[in-house]
């Protein structure tokens, strides 16, 4: 078999093996998200859906300083989150990796999804409420008289979001600092470097892409986050999400929920493309100019 | 490198549980669905079906009952809308059964095979402007949403909605995620119509719910309120009796006050009609009489602590007490559907809910 065949047939398979992937992401990804993108230029219809007019108006709409507050909330409040998160996340990832139970520590990470992320947003109101666990016990202690206002606020959301988004976090960085060579750490510290100097210099740049990930794996949920916002939120603490579910279901503006909805995909599109490019780089940094243009291919 | 494969192998073990979870959900109501030949299809509100009177339905027309819960108007209609059919009998409110009709989503309802509909109030056909003949929708119930609160925590208090400007009571009340609601509540308040589209007037009542009302509030708060005011979080909510008293042992409700306050509010007023697209039209309209039928009419009524609001005979067969009277519904006017207007509203709650 000379080499044209080959490649010809391997050309073959491939087309073979992406198809099922290819038709899974027109038909749930790729049509879904046209339909959005033609809504979100409609005219509302009067009891929802839409008319076939063209318009901007969805998109004036938004403009609306009420909108663009809860877009800037959103955006601080994902930010802030993410932030925290991924710092509780390193430690833990770290400390999983050097474990001799990784198993155990994955067990630990993995067994909250087995229980329903509304019960456990409902158990979080029975921990922070003022007749809560906490206060009780605070109260019990007699550390406090009156309750602290600890749920209902945007303190209340952040905390839980932390929480519901940190095995996102712990799993990536887990798997990137099991990859890393620790012995580079001992020849850092023969070198003179101090220990928080040999993590900050040669382990952190060498995990760079599990950070990346962690961060667009938390950020991402966060930003579109819906349910946290409404049953551990304020009076205050509406989001994106929220915005989107009220347009459709109390408004009757399909629209405009369609134009808030592709700015959630467009921070997610960029997040991904930054987290390709810091891999590219990586990449290039490690192996052979040519090796980089190979993975410019494999995108999709 | 021992581990990978304990891993994979916790992980099967993990899929293997969930899967047979989900298999055995899925045969258990494909066994009970095979009983019956005939199935009525309902699509109502949560917290609003007696299971009782649907069995005694199931049992003297040898039928299955199946029925599906919606939590809002909206989204009833969205899935309707959407091309959800399939649907014998749907529970919408006045202003959606008016939108409903106009888009020509319902079947007529033949009187003739619904003698029961003798019973239905004169006095809300009256008020069911859209609809008085009964053509296309029978009443089902009509009530209206009120104030709850916790005796054990607040001893005085205004009954009427003055209430939410109590400065005393920050940080313990909450009122319903529903514009019409909290708008129409202002609006009633300041002596207009739950109605109204007059820009003056909404002005009005958005200056007094965003002076006087919302810095007193936790939230806005229509999906997890009965929760909280059961567990003492909040002492005062603006909400539905059912689903206050639903979350409480019936032990406490006597730490509750329950009223609608007396200035008046808006009210809502649920039918029963037949979607096109049905399939029993038949067993439909046997549904609609039988659960007009007094005595049966009654049980509904007491399961859920209602006042005979639409039904002339059923009181006399009630053996419980209602959480209020249908005289407390005196001042109280239907929401109805605002068309275009809606926009004036949509403004003003934006300017409620996202602005701090």
């Amino acid at each position: 078999m000379n080499n044209l065949q080959q490649e010809k047939r391997g050309r073959r398979l491939g087309i073979t093996y992406s198809a099922p992937m290819g038709i899974w992401l027109t038909l749930f990804f790729l049509i879904p998200l046209s339909i959005i993108i033609l809504y979100s230029f409609l005219k509302k219809g009067l009891y929802g859906g839409v008319e076939w007019e063209f318009t901007l108006t969805a998109y004036k709409q938004m403009l609306n300083p009420n909108f663009m507050r809860v877009f800037w909330r959103t955006l601080w409040v994902a930010t802030f989150a993410t932030v925290i998160t991924i710092l509780l996340a390193l430690p833990c990832g770290y400390a999983m990796a050097r474990s001799r139970h990784q198993v155990f520590w994955l067990g630990m990470v993995i067994i909250p999804f087995w229980t329903n992320s509304l019960i456990r947003i409902y158990a979080w109101i029975a921990i922070l409420s003022s007749e809560g666990f906490v206060n009780e016990t605070l109260r019990t202690l007699g550390i406090i008289k009156e309750s602290l206002p600890l749920i209902y606020n945007q303190g209340a959301v952040i905390t839980v979001l932390i929480y519901m988004y940190i095995p996102f976090a712990i799993l990536p960085l887990f798997t990137t600092i099991d990859k890393f060579d620790f012995q580079l750490l001992e020849a850092a510290r023969d070198l003179g470097a101090s220990k928080p100097e040999s993590i900050v210099k040669v382990l952190m740049p060498n995990i760079r892409g599990g950070i990346v990930t962690a961060v667009i794996f938390t950020f991402i949920p966060i930003f579109g986050a819906y349910t946290v916002p409404l049953l551990v939120g304020g009076k205050d603490s509406y989001m994106i999400g929220n915005i989107i579910v009220d347009q459709v279901t109390k408004t009757r503006n399909w629209p405009l929920a369609s134009a808030f909805s592709l700015i959630i995909t467009l921070v997610s599109t960029l997040g991904v493309i930054w987290m390709m490019a810091t891999a590219a780089n990586e990449s290039a940094r490690r192996k052979t100019p040519v090796k980089v243009v190979d993975s410019s291919g494999g995108s999709e | 490198m021992e581990r990978k494969p304990l891993l994979s192998v916790t992980l099967a073990i993990v899929l293997l549980v969930a899967a047979l979870v989900f298999s055995t959900g899925c045969s258990k109501s494909e066994s009970s669905a095979k009983n019956n030949h005939k199935t009525l299809y309902l699509y109502n509100w949560t917290y609003y079906t007696p299971e009782s009177v649907i069995e005694k339905f199931e049992q003297e027309y040898d039928v299955k009952v199946v029925i599906d819960y919606f939590a809002s108007n909206e989204d009833m209609f969205a899935k309707l809308k959407a091309g959800g059919s399939g649907y014998d009998i749907v529970f919408p409110s006045q202003d959606y059964t008016a939108i409903m009709m106009s888009e020509k989503m319902l079947l007529p309802i033949d009187k003739s095979k619904i003698p029961n509909l003798q019973y239905i109030s004169p006095l809300v056909l009256q008020k069911a402007t859209y609809d008085p003949d009964m053509a296309w929708s029978v009443p089902y119930y009509m009530g209206a949403a009120g104030i709850a609160v916790n005796k054990k925590k607040v001893a005085q208090y205004e009954r009427n909605w003055s209430i939410f400007a109590d400065k005393r009571l920050e940080g313990r009340m909450s009122m319903l995620d529903d514009m019409r609601e909290v708008l129409g509540d202002a609006l009633v308040h300041l002596g207009y119509s739950v109605n109204s589209t007059n820009a003056q007037e909404l002005a009005q009542a958005k200056k007094l719910i965003n002076e006087q009302w919302k810095p007193n509030l936790v939230k806005f708060d229509a999906e997890a309120f009965a929760k909280s005011f059961a567990s003492g979080e909040f002492w005062v909510v603006q909400g539905y009796a059912e689903s206050v008293f639903e979350e409480l042992d019936s032990s406490r409700w006597k730490d509750v006050d329950f009223f609608l306050p007396p200035e008046g509010g808006p009210m809502y007023l649920d039918s029963m009609v037949i979607p096109k697209g049905a399939k029993n039209i038949d067993l439909a309209h046997q549904f609609i009489d039988f659960i007009h039928r007094p005595e049966i009419y009654a049980e509904f009524l007491d399961r859920f602590h209602f006042p005979a609001s639409v039904h002339t005979e059923a009181a006399k067969y009630t053996t419980t007490k209602p959480f209020y009277n249908v005289e407390d519904l005196n001042n109280y006017e239907l929401k109805n559907d605002l068309g275009a207007d809606l926009e004036k509203y949509n403004d003003i709650w934006q300017s409620i809910r996202y602005v701090n």
